[in-house]
């Protein structure tokens, strides 16, 4: 073959270029991932999983729950808010106005408009949040203003997206979420809901039980499979149910007599749903949490 | 003359096909070095290999530093309380009141709410033992040096707490004095008596 080595050199070197873009790249920039901390916090991120979900994560791969569900929470943009939270011995009217009389400074000028919106309909309900802006700059600028009169304020940084405005979490999902899950499931049909934020969203591990036996007894309209074959049907020991029997009723009870109790795999599975939890502001998706840690 | 024989057998045979060398248009590797490099240009701004994580939104290293709640002094009460309740509350009470028989009150105290810091600073840092007045009350602990492990930047939160709650006002702490009174206080490692404590400059 003539240029044989030319050829070879070339494919050698097109097979290079994209393992650089897809491993060499990616394991620089994730590989060296570890325990993180939470903004403003000691704590770190993530908990390592208890024994249970650790196993709970391979019946989650072996039931194929990724193919149906995601673990990914999308976010689109970032927002500063500007709360007020106390007016101190100042009345509305005198917030209104003092708000007013900043709006000559060239530096506010872009969001004059929509404070006067906000406020215009304003009836002196705390906390009042008055301000929301892309530019951090004129948010801090806003709040040093109002402080320095006398009243209280704060910033929020508040992350947005539909997936946040469905409930699905309060941030976008990272890298350092995924950090104990081996294989990452992150999923890329939503036949079902997202389930990065489940723990929270639905933690008592009862109903993730019911739901896994028989979806449709706790969600109607639910269109997931039962998983029934993760569940024992058996004959009740005595006149009462075992204490970790299912609370069926109607078309879903087992017969008379009969109870339905979990497998060890129905409860490592729910033990893993219980621990998605990413809820806790990162470095890399800032936000601020709903309760303030302020005394 | 023409050999017939050959003519008829293959048409064109006589001429072998080549491949020839030829470079490739000048263009097209100008193109693609300016495609190279704008490439390296969002490459590098989006994100840095193995530092930072920039993930969308956030389209920069310095955007997503604009974003931290760090700033203002609400962030720093926020560390503070955080930090005090996971290191000092223990023995100190989540609300700064003390506990008999393991630490004394916060609230209030001659030792917390001062014109300046440098020596409530040395007390976490260093440790304390044997007999100290607090509030007009004796007491005859000994404390660890609870703050030695923390960062300046936490232990000025939490200072920055103390001296800002339950009542307490006194100014506030930065990461930085406490990096300087580290620096100054070299490597004592005898935790102070009260006495000491009391010779120090406020």
């Amino acid at each position: 073959m003539k240029n044989g080595i030319a050829i070879f050199i070339a494919a050698i070197v097109a097979l290079g270029a994209s393992w650089c873009g897809l491993v060499l790249a990616p394991s620089l920039q994730l590989g060296p991932a570890r325990l993180t901390t939470v903004l403003n916090s000691t704590d770190t991120y993530p908990l390592q999983r208890t024994g249970e979900a650790s196993l709970g994560l391979q019946v989650y791969r072996a039931n194929g729950c990724a193919a149906c569900h995601t673990e990914q929470v999308r976010q689109d943009g970032i927002a500063v808010e500007v709360m007020l939270t106390s007016l101190g011995t100042s009345k509305a009217e005198d917030f209104k106005a003092f708000v007013q009389s900043l709006f000559i400074l060239p530096e506010l000028a872009p969001v004059t408009n929509t404070i006067a919106d906000s406020l215009q309909a304003w009836n002196g309900d705390l906390p009042k949040i008055f301000l929301v802006t892309g530019d951090k700059a004129i948010a801090d600028e806003m709040v040093q203003r109002v402080n320095a009169a006398g009243v209280k304020s704060q910033l929020r940084i508040a992350p947005s997206g539909p997936d946040l405005a469905r409930g699905w979490g309060t941030r976008r999902s990272v890298a350092a979420d995924f950090l104990y899950d081996q294989p990452v499931q992150l999923g890329s049909l939503r036949a079902g809901p997202d389930l990065a934020n489940i723990g929270i969203r639905q933690p008592d591990a009862n109903w993730q039980m019911l739901h896994l036996y028989a979806p449709k007894s706790v969600v109607p309209n639910s269109t997931m499979p039962s998983f029934k074959y993760l569940f024992a049907v058996r004959k009740m020991a005595g006149a009462a149910p075992s204490p970790d029997a299912l609370a069926l009723s109607g078309e879903f009870a087992p017969p008379a007599g009969f109870e339905v109790v979990p497998t060890a795999a129905a409860r490592e599975l729910a033990a893993y749903l219980l621990s998605l939890n990413a809820n806790v502001p990162l470095y890399e998706a800032p936000f601020t949490p709903v309760t303030s840690a302020k005394p | 003359m023409i050999d017939d024989s050959k003519k008829d057998c293959c048409p064109g045979s006589d001429t072998e096909p080549t491949v020839t060398r030829s470079a490739a248009p000048m263009w097209i590797i100008v193109v693609t070095l300016v495609l190279l490099f704008f490439g390296a240009l969002f490459f590098d701004s989006h994100g840095d290999l193995g530092g930072k994580q920039i993930y969308t939104p956030f389209t920069s290293a310095e955007q997503l530093d604009s974003f931290q709640p760090k700033s203002g002094a609400d962030a720093a009460l926020a560390r503070g309380k955080t930090v005090y309740d996971s290191v000092c509350g223990i023995c100190h009470g989540v609300d700064g009141a003390g506990k008999p028989g393991q630490a004394p009150t916060l609230v209030d105290s001659e030792w917390v709410v001062t014109k300046n810091f440098n020596r409530l600073a040395h007390i976490p840092l260093v440790g304390v033992n044997g007999p100290i007045q607090v509030k007009g009350k004796d007491w005859s602990m000994s404390m660890a040096a609870m703050g030695a492990s923390l960062s300046d930047d936490d232990l000025a939160a939490v200072l920055t707490y103390i001296r800002g709650s339950w009542g307490n006002k006194a100014g506030a702490v930065t990461g930085d004095d406490i990096k300087k009174i580290r620096a100054e206080m070299g490597k004592t490692s005898q935790p102070y008596t009260g006495e000491q404590l009391k010779a120090m400059a406020e």
